[in-house]
């Protein structure tokens, strides 16, 4: 087998869609018609998607080869194959939506330019291609799937109990499809902006700094106890004539589910994994991408494939329920998909065996449990005590967490878990609930600096 | 059949159970690192414990999950005056005032104090 290397971008090239230079930038937007970005927002006004968390993860080049909202026949074809039109894989739908009202104010055609302005500051140019309209709910069905459709894998039909369906679901009929452009950049706030490494700085610490040839990357949307960290130890341990150099941790950051625990712990959270030495600073490095959580599993996975190889990870880590809430998928879904592929969604064999497809390669994991008889955290399939085994439960260590009662370390560390306490004093409450949606929402994790719109 | 509700105990409320007869009905779990103390509840206090908090919930285990932080509280401050597992019926007892705490708990649990 001969060493393996970084893989090449999806689609071959990073798409960098970021305008860094002031005079470039003011003379894009000079006499544009302008459009304050909305979050897309439950019936009872919950925020639960920011566009602006696309438009960065689009224009840093995370969704490379994406690099705007989707035409129509581009749409068909993403819900019908998962592929772009320029034959590439992607999982998901991804739209610049508006409602009829604010459509008819915005009066704009096909060839238009429009500045998406975003706190109330220029932030992003759409230069529109095409609008059309969607049916939202067929969107939503047709994103997951359903159990006539996709028989492999989808177990429930979805329903508005699903987060990443009611994202879809909610969106606003009117699609204006096209290229995204950043033309003011944000400045990210503490904590966010020490693990803000897009796909093109990301490759350059690796390969420069990091000196890592083989990386493994490591999905989170949740603060590490020991289990996720013996995950990601066990299964650096593939790689090729040696162990994966690098462990990737990319946590998804966005609106989440209430009873999650809020972003800035899960970071901090991760970060005092490689801080305290538990995984060493020099084999472990915390990312994020913006991305507001759609908990689509199997389809989840393809775009965590998609931002992984983008950032120049060799290899990916796949536990099961990856990404998953409730029951609506198999609970080895994305193994499924990894391991076989699934005809329904357009995957005779796995992606990264399929033309146009990725690079990276999958590391498809199953349970970590502490075993009394081995006496060591076990992994479900080399341990043969299973009726001994004392599992790491995600919701029993919620519970201890919110009675404040310290967890042992070999459940979380306690450096982890003062990093929940830190933002448990700032926020009141160490869980999502209404009020930091409805915080995060309005703050973002982004400031804009001031700029004009020059007249045309 | 009764069913249960589990009492983790950090350094904290050990110290508070140490010496008693209580040290003995510990249960030890990942190598002994996380202590708890079971109490058993028999089945029509623990239906009056699923109907006061909607949330609550019993587990393939048989174990009462998902009750406000308050009521687990208030489990273990009865143990620790008592010194015994026999606490349930003056948990039971503060109900309404435990409900009251729990109310608050959408909007706000009070961290530890820890630095
Ligand atoms: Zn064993």
């Amino acid at each position: 087998m001969p060493l393996i290397k970084t893989p090449p971008p999806h689609g071959g090239k990073l798409v960098d869609r970021v305008v860094k230079k002031r005079e470039i930038a003011e003379k894009m937007i000079a006499g544009c018609p302008t459009f304050e970005l909305k979050p897309t927002t439950l019936p009872d006004g919950t925020p639960i998607r920011h566009v602006y968390r696309e438009i960065m993860s689009i224009c840093y080049g995370f969704f490379s080869p994406v690099e705007g909202s989707m035409v129509q026949n581009e749409l068909e074809r993403v819900l019908n194959e998962r592929r772009l039109l320029s034959e590439w894989i992607f999982p998901y739908p991804i739209l610049f939506d508006v409602s009829e009202e604010d459509y008819k104010a915005l009066d704009v055609k096909e060839g238009d330019r429009l500045l998406l302005m975003l706190k109330g500051q220029p932030f992003a140019t759409i230069d529109i291609e095409e609008i059309y309209r969607i049916d939202p709910t067929d969107v939503a069905t047709r994103t997951f799937g359903t159990p006539e459709k996709n028989p492999e894998v989808v177990r429930e039909p979805f329903n508005e109990k699903h987060p990443g369906y009611m994202i879809y679901k909610m969106h606003n009929p009117v699609i204006i499809a096209g290229k995204y452009t950043i033309v003011n950049e944000p400045k990210f706030k503490e904590p966010f902006d020490r693990f803000w490494f897009p796909p093109a700085k990301c490759r350059e610490v690796i390969k420069n700094e990091k000196k890592w040839r083989t990386v493994i990357a490591h999905q989170t949307r949740n603060v590490p106890h020991v289990g996720h960290e013996m995950l990601m130890k066990a299964a650096a341990f593939t790689g090729d004539i040696e162990p994966c150099h690098g462990i990737l941790v990319n946590a998804i950051i966005g609106a989440k589910r209430r009873g999650d625990y809020p972003d800035e712990a899960i970071l901090e959270g991760h970060e005092a994994v490689n801080k305290y030495g538990y995984i060493k600073p020099e084999r472990h490095m915390v990312t994020f991408t913006l991305w507001d959580m759609r908990y689509g599993n199997p389809i989840e996975s393809l775009l965590h494939g998609v931002i992984r190889q983008n950032m120049g990870c060799t290899h990916h880590m796949f536990g099961r329920d990856h990404a998953a809430v409730g029951e609506y998928y198999d609970m080895y879904a994305t193994q499924i998909l990894w391991g076989e592929g699934i005809p329904s969604f357009g995957f005779e064999a796995p992606p990264n065996e399929v033309d146009y497809g990725l690079k990276i390669m999958p590391q498809n994991m199953a349970e970590f449990w502490y075993c009394p008889i081995c006496q060591e955290i076990a992994y479900s399939e080399s341990c043969g005590h299973t009726d001994a085994k004392q599992k790491f439960s995600g919701s029993f260590l919620r519970g201890m967490v919110a009675e404040g009662v310290f967890p042992p370390r070999v459940v979380m560390r306690p450096e982890v878990y003062k990093a929940i306490v830190k933002w448990w004093k700032v926020y009141n409450y160490p869980f999502v609930n209404r009020k930091y949606l409805d915080m995060k929402n309005k703050e973002l994790e982004i400031d804009l600096p001031a700029m004009e719109v020059p007249k045309a | 059949m009764p069913h249960y509700i589990s009492v983790i105990l950090d350094d904290e409320r050990y110290a508070k159970i140490k010496g008693t007869p209580l040290e003995e009905k510990i249960t030890y779990l990942f190598g002994g690192q996380l202590k708890s103390l079971v109490v058993e509840v028999p089945e029509e206090k623990s239906e009056q414990i699923l109907k006061t908090f909607d949330k609550a919930r019993i587990d393939s285990r048989g174990y009462i999950e998902d009750v406000p932080v308050a009521f687990r509280r208030a489990v273990f401050e009865e143990i620790a005056k008592a010194k015994s597992l026999d606490v349930i019926d003056k948990v039971l007892e503060r109900l309404p005032e435990i409900q009251e705490a729990a109310k608050k708990e959408d909007e706000y649990i009070p961290p530890p104090e820890i630095e």
